[in-house]
């Protein structure tokens, strides 16, 4: 295992976590409760440090824990880590979350049962990496009771050799660096297939499960501070695309490669087909659209402001099986927070 | 601000397919927005079938995440031209 995976297990984000005035019964309020909330983790499991501290002030009512910050409820199922480098454009040392335990906004966030909720989610999760990676996802679904709490448990608890040691049963592979002495070459194999050799004469292995969490903005900021606020979730665009590594004869493939490779709509010059684009066409045959955006009359011309994951901004030629093999998450995603500055130019038709 | 992807709006086919005891909807295939977000599959579930609580898979082996788009999930798992979403009134396939 590498130091920069151990670095990621142990990540933490310190959080100053005030409880909203709507529920304060009691003069003096209570303090906010600061706590280290792993990256990997999830905000609903830090019940059991909070309702201590909260609950001898909170209303009658049934609990139901949820977070906010300026405003905005927090998703519970997004990793604390990615929420964090999402929202947090300019890095708030601690980060001054707002919990709830009544009021639950469900016409936004789906509900949450507590832990069995965030266990359901992330196995949901780690089904669909394998469902990308294998074409299935029986090697998790096959998997032992006991396995399964002790995979779970080590996402719990941080454990990366005992995360390690099941997760290996469920053959879900890593790529391989093979640096050569040439440090600008990198070879990747992938476990699952030896590759594919497309019509360009690339090297195509895996399917590594991507999610992508875009944010666009339209004018200009250099420093983070200046950044446009987040302050609504229909800002920020979920992107669950793959990523096939495509190796070419002295070049690597980079992160600016995938992030470019996940998002041909803002770079054209990128853009390739992939079979499910031809299968939609296809549905489609026969039927005009009715949509006035369908028609291309605007050339997205997109920069990539910054691209975070796992709290760092690596630099964008990094080699991506790099970033996969030690930056992603417990099951199996690589999550990225990419933010683009977009500017639209009419395109000459 | 708005962060919706430039692409045009495609359809996809869903195909709901009941699962257990759950009830069989009259029509099973429906034409939905490539841009909506799984959560409105799940949602028009809901009121077709008049349940809160409901499980939605995806080619009878997981539950996206409600904020994946559909054509995301077309484009990953669809195959025969349609994404084929199970739906179950009690938790299956783990």
């Amino acid at each position: 295992m590498s130091e920069a995976q151990k670095h990621v297990w142990e990540g933490a984000i310190p959080l100053q976590i005030h409880l909203h005035e709507s529920e304060v019964t009691t003069l003096p309020p209570p303090p906010p409760a600061l706590v280290l909330a792993p990256r990997l983790g999830y905000l609903p499991l830090l019940i059991s440090l909070l309702k201590p501290q909260f609950s001898s002030t909170l209303p009658p009512g049934v609990d139901t824990i949820w977070f906010e910050y300026k405003g905005l409820p927090l998703k519970w199922y997004i990793p604390t880590g990615v929420l964090f480098d999402l929202l947090c454009v300019e890095p708030e040392r601690p980060w001054n979350l707002t919990v709830h335990f009544r009021g639950y906004p469900s016409n936004i966030l789906l509900p949450c049962e507590g832990e069995d909720s965030v266990k359901w989610s992330f196995i949901n999760s780690l089904k669909e990496a394998a469902y990308i990676i294998n074409g299935n996802s029986k090697n998790v679904m096959n998997m032992s009771q006991t396995d399964q709490v002790e995979l779970w448990g080590s996402v719990l608890n941080g454990n990366l050799e005992t995360y390690r040691r099941v997760a290996s049963k469920l053959k879900l592979g890593t790529f391989e660096d093979e640096y050569m002495e040439n440090v600008s070459s990198v070879l990747i194999k992938s476990p699952q297939s030896p590759g594919d050799t497309d019509v360009t004469g690339q090297v195509k292995t895996g399917r590594i499960p991507v999610r992508l969490y875009l944010w666009t903005v339209n004018e200009e900021f250099d420093d983070f501070e200046d950044a446009p606020q987040i302050d609504n979730w229909d800002k920020v665009s979920y992107i669950n695309r793959p990523v096939e590594i495509y190796k070419e004869d002295g070049k690597y493939f980079s992160l600016n490669d995938a992030v470019k490779r996940i998002l041909p709509e803002f770079f054209p010059e990128n853009s390739f087909v992939t079979e499910g684009d031809a299968n939609i066409n296809q549905i489609e045959e026969g039927e005009s659209s009715s949509d006035p955006g369908s028609s291309c009359n605007t050339l997205e011309i997109a920069e990539i402001k910054f691209v975070r994951v796992q709290g760092i901004e690596p630099i964008l030629d990094i080699p991506f099986s790099w970033v996969v093999n030690n930056l992603m998450n417990p099951e199996y995603f690589l999550h990225m927070c990419v933010c683009l500055k977009v500017s639209k130019s009419n395109a000459v038709q | 601000m708005s962060s919706e992807l430039p692409s045009s709006v495609r359809k996809v086919v869903v195909h709901l397919r009941a699962t257990g005891d759950a009830p069989i909807l009259k029509q099973s295939k429906f034409k939905i927005a490539g841009t909506d977000k799984f959560a409105k599959v799940i949602d028009f579930l809901r009121r077709q079938l008049h349940r809160e609580t409901l499980f939605v898979y995806v080619n009878s082996a997981f539950s996206p995440n409600p904020d994946e788009l559909v054509i995301d999930l077309f484009n990953n798992f669809g195959f025969d031209g349609k994404l084929v979403v199970n739906y179950a009134c009690s938790m299956a396939w783990g």
